[in-house]
């Protein structure tokens, strides 16, 4: 349990010394510049531009970071071979990934609590101070993160770098229009492509869950039953990454 | 050397997966309760949007293009026209969309609309979103738009010199056997008679299927000097 | 018993349909405890794929290696093993001491021992000027010798060494060996690979010849020489090779 963590550590350490964290200042000038784009509007007008502005780029942006920074965790230390001086440690390979994981959940979460700190000091500054919507809203947003994060991690164990992040940026696009497949597949006659076609609505991480922003901007609810869901839904995503992540890499040859 | 427990992962997953199947099922139900897919599916362009980001154009106008079925069989013409305006700016190359669109405009909503100005703003409107498309050198090279165009002046607008003008273009390029027939019609019209029966031997020796309807038509032009009833 | 030992150690490498190439073909190897051990090879002869099926970062095709009476996926024996990989890279944004540190909180170490060890460790490998540095500002030599002072970090009881002194400069080579021969005195066992022969020749117990994944001769450098007729090291490496090379081929020119 404590190898795990010092692997978690050391992946963190490496995200902070490699000044992935900056990319918080871009975040911070995009929503500043928002601001001060909108200020012409309404205030009602602009709380909603800044939001929508804001709640995208905590997305967009904790994206990047979580994929780049899952990427370095196993797939670039293979490819840098430093991974040799791990294994031939006195360390399960299982608590590599674990520790691995941990270490890419810690970078998402430091950049996503600095990135809404920032959201909601100004949303305080502007004099409305962010509800329980808004909340629900960022806790997915968090979740989705963590699960991108994980599933390339899971794909660096058996991919290359170029691929991983190809396929890692597919599935994230891919991901966001299972939704709109689902309505394709309710309309399919054929039982069988019906049926291969729930199954690939199953199978691919439905990252369209866990967008519920939109909704949120224009003033409209979620149930806490809704988030819940969805964040079972994320946790057991998160665990199918983590097992394929650890049968792989169990038997990598390096 | 132990190093067989992949199975057990592998179970894991599949244990994990059913799960996920299940938590899917609430998820949606619960979409469907509170109002939440709804918004997808009024606003295509969210999507669309993501994938023009990606690259994806094609798709993207493919989304937008199973949208505007979906409002074309509820009967809601007017939401086409946003639709097809956002398509033919993804996929230009995309012929049907400039084809099909033009149609709708001279046709569909020609017939909804109820005074003969707006009748013929659209009318218009179709017209010239056809040479829009012409505009495109990819386009220019098929004929199936200098074909609709002809139609569209030939049946709709009764403007035969200009059908004939996009007709005769039309055939220039490799076509189906029923541009040569609408061409024949429209010289006749157009009071090309010379032409016309030209136009309906090249057809009765060409195409088979319309050989009855060739010979009657030289017959009649000939002997009355009119044959389009 | 002997310390490290592998029973024919077979290790293919499959490429594309039916295209094996071989890594290491039923190598029959036996370390005793205390003595340096040398693997000689050209490039590409398998001497790195033995370490690796050593340290559990491959898996053999067949056959077993052991180490301590261990396979290599055992925690309890890695303890006891310190590991320098050919050239090494080690995370570029850690300094020195840090990389040490990190390593040494992977061996359990506790702190005061920890502290220590860091400090002799760098003053062995002179770093110790070079503490805030991060590993990226870092010559070859100077990761060459990080790197062994990593390998030494939980002053193990077996080391091994894959092409230890590859980046190093004349002087760097001499205190190297001075080190190895220094270690063997209290008692570690080295194994080492390398295909500088001089650095072999002169700290070696005993060596072993690899070719093409096959183990050609081992024993001491007198004995062998003594059973290939041959006048030193360089001669003797020259001629087990071209021996194996001939048979070879005359074994496909038989076949075909």
């Amino acid at each position: 349990m404590k190898k795990m963590w010092l692997i978690g550590l050391n992946t963190f350490k490496e995200s902070i010394r490699k000044k992935t964290l900056y990319i918080i200042l871009i975040f911070a000038l995009i929503v500043i510049g928002a601001s001060k784009l909108f200020s012409f509007l309404t205030a009602e007008e602009e709380l909603k531009m800044i939001k929508d502005v804001s709640f995208s780029a905590i997305e967009f942006f904790g994206a990047l970071i979580a994929i780049f920074g899952a990427l370095y965790a196993i797939s670039g230390e293979i490819e840098r071979r430093t991974i040799y001086t791990l294994v031939t440690k006195p360390i399960r390979r299982s608590d590599i990934v674990i520790g691995k994981f941990f270490g890419v959940s810690m970078i998402i979460f430091v950049n996503f609590i600095l990135a809404t700190i920032f959201f909601l000091g100004l949303l305080i500054f502007k004099k409305s101070p962010p509800d329980v919507e808004v909340l629900k809203t960022l806790l997915l947003i968090f979740f989705e993160l963590i699960l991108i994060g994980s599933i390339t991690l899971a794909l660096g164990t058996f991919t290359s770098d170029a691929f991983n992040i190809i396929c890692s940026f597919f599935l994230y696009i891919v991901g966001h229009l299972t939704s709109y497949g689902k309505e394709l597949i309710e309309r399919a006659e054929n039982i069988i492509v019906k049926g291969l076609a729930d199954m690939l609505y199953t199978l691919v991480p439905n990252y369209e869950n866990f967008n519920i922003r939109d909704k949120i901007v224009v003033g409209l609810n979620v149930s806490w039953g809704y988030v819940g869901y969805t964040i079972l839904y994320g946790i057991l995503y998160m665990c199918i990454a983590l097992f394929i992540a650890l049968y792989f890499f169990e038997k990598r040859e390096i | 050397m132990k190093r067989k427990k992949g199975y057990r992962y592998f179970l894991a997953i599949v244990f994990c997966f059913i799960c996920i199947h299940l938590v899917q099922v609430q998820i949606d139900y619960r979409k469907k309760l509170e109002n939440l897919e709804s918004a997808l599916v009024l606003m295509p362009g969210q999507m669309a949007g993501s994938l023009i980001l990606g690259g994806f154009k094609g798709l993207a106008a493919d989304l937008l293009w199973l949208q505007m079925e979906t409002y074309w069989h509820s009967g809601q013409h007017y939401k086409i026209l946003p639709l097809l305006q956002a398509i033919s700016w993804l996929q230009p190359s995309y012929i049907l969309v400039w084809t099909i669109g033009g149609w709708h405009m001279a046709y569909n909503i020609y017939a909804e609309v109820k005074t003969p100005e707006e009748k013929q703003f659209w009318y218009q409107q179709g017209i010239q979103f056809l040479k829009k498309g012409l505009a495109y050198p990819f386009n220019a090279n098929k004929y199936d738009i200098y074909f609709e165009l002809g139609w569209t002046y030939y049946h709709k607008g009764k403007d035969y010199p200009n059908a004939v003008k996009y007709l005769e273009k039309a055939t220039k390029y490799p076509h189906p056997d029923y541009v040569d027939d609408v061409l024949a019609h429209a010289y006749e019209k157009n009071g090309q008679i010379d032409k016309a029966i030209k136009q309906w031997e090249y057809v009765r020796d060409n195409y088979v299927a319309f050989y009855d309807i060739a010979v009657r038509m030289i017959n009649d032009l000939k002997t009355k000097g009119k044959a389009t009833p | 018993m002997a310390i490290i030992e592998t029973k024919q150690l077979t290790k293919h490498y499959i490429l594309g349909k039916k295209k094996i190439v071989v890594g290491l073909e039923k190598v029959d190897l036996e370390v005793e405890q205390g003595e340096i051990f040398g693997i000689l090879g050209p490039n590409g002869s398998g001497k790195t794929t033995c370490l690796k099926l050593l340290l559990g970062i491959l898996f053999p095709t067949s056959g077993e290696a052991r180490i301590m009476g261990k396979f290599p996926d055992d925690i309890e024996m890695k303890q006891h093993v310190g590991f320098l990989p050919e050239n090494p890279y080690y995370y570029d944004y850690l300094t020195g001491p840090e990389l040490l540190q990190f390593y040494a909180s992977l061996f359990s170490l506790d702190a005061g021992t920890t502290k220590k060890r860091i400090e002799q460790l760098l003053e062995l490998v002179e770093l110790k000027d070079a503490k805030r540095l991060t590993l990226r500002h870092y010559s070859k030599g100077m990761l060459e010798r990080i790197g062994l002072a990593a390998s030494l970090i939980n002053d193990p009881e077996i080391l091994i060494l894959d092409e230890p002194t590859t980046g190093l400069d004349p002087i760097g080579c001499r205190d190297t060996r001075n080190l190895l021969l220094k270690l063997k005195q209290q008692g570690k066992t080295i194994l080492l690979s390398s295909h500088f022969l001089s650095e072999v020749e002169r700290v070696c117990d005993r060596i072993a010849i690899f070719h093409r994944g096959y183990l050609l001769a081992t024993g001491t450098l007198d004995g062998l020489n003594r059973q290939y007729q041959a006048e030193n090291l360089e001669d003797l490496f020259v001629k087990t090779i071209c021996t194996f090379d001939n048979q070879a081929s005359v074994k496909t020119g038989e076949t075909t």
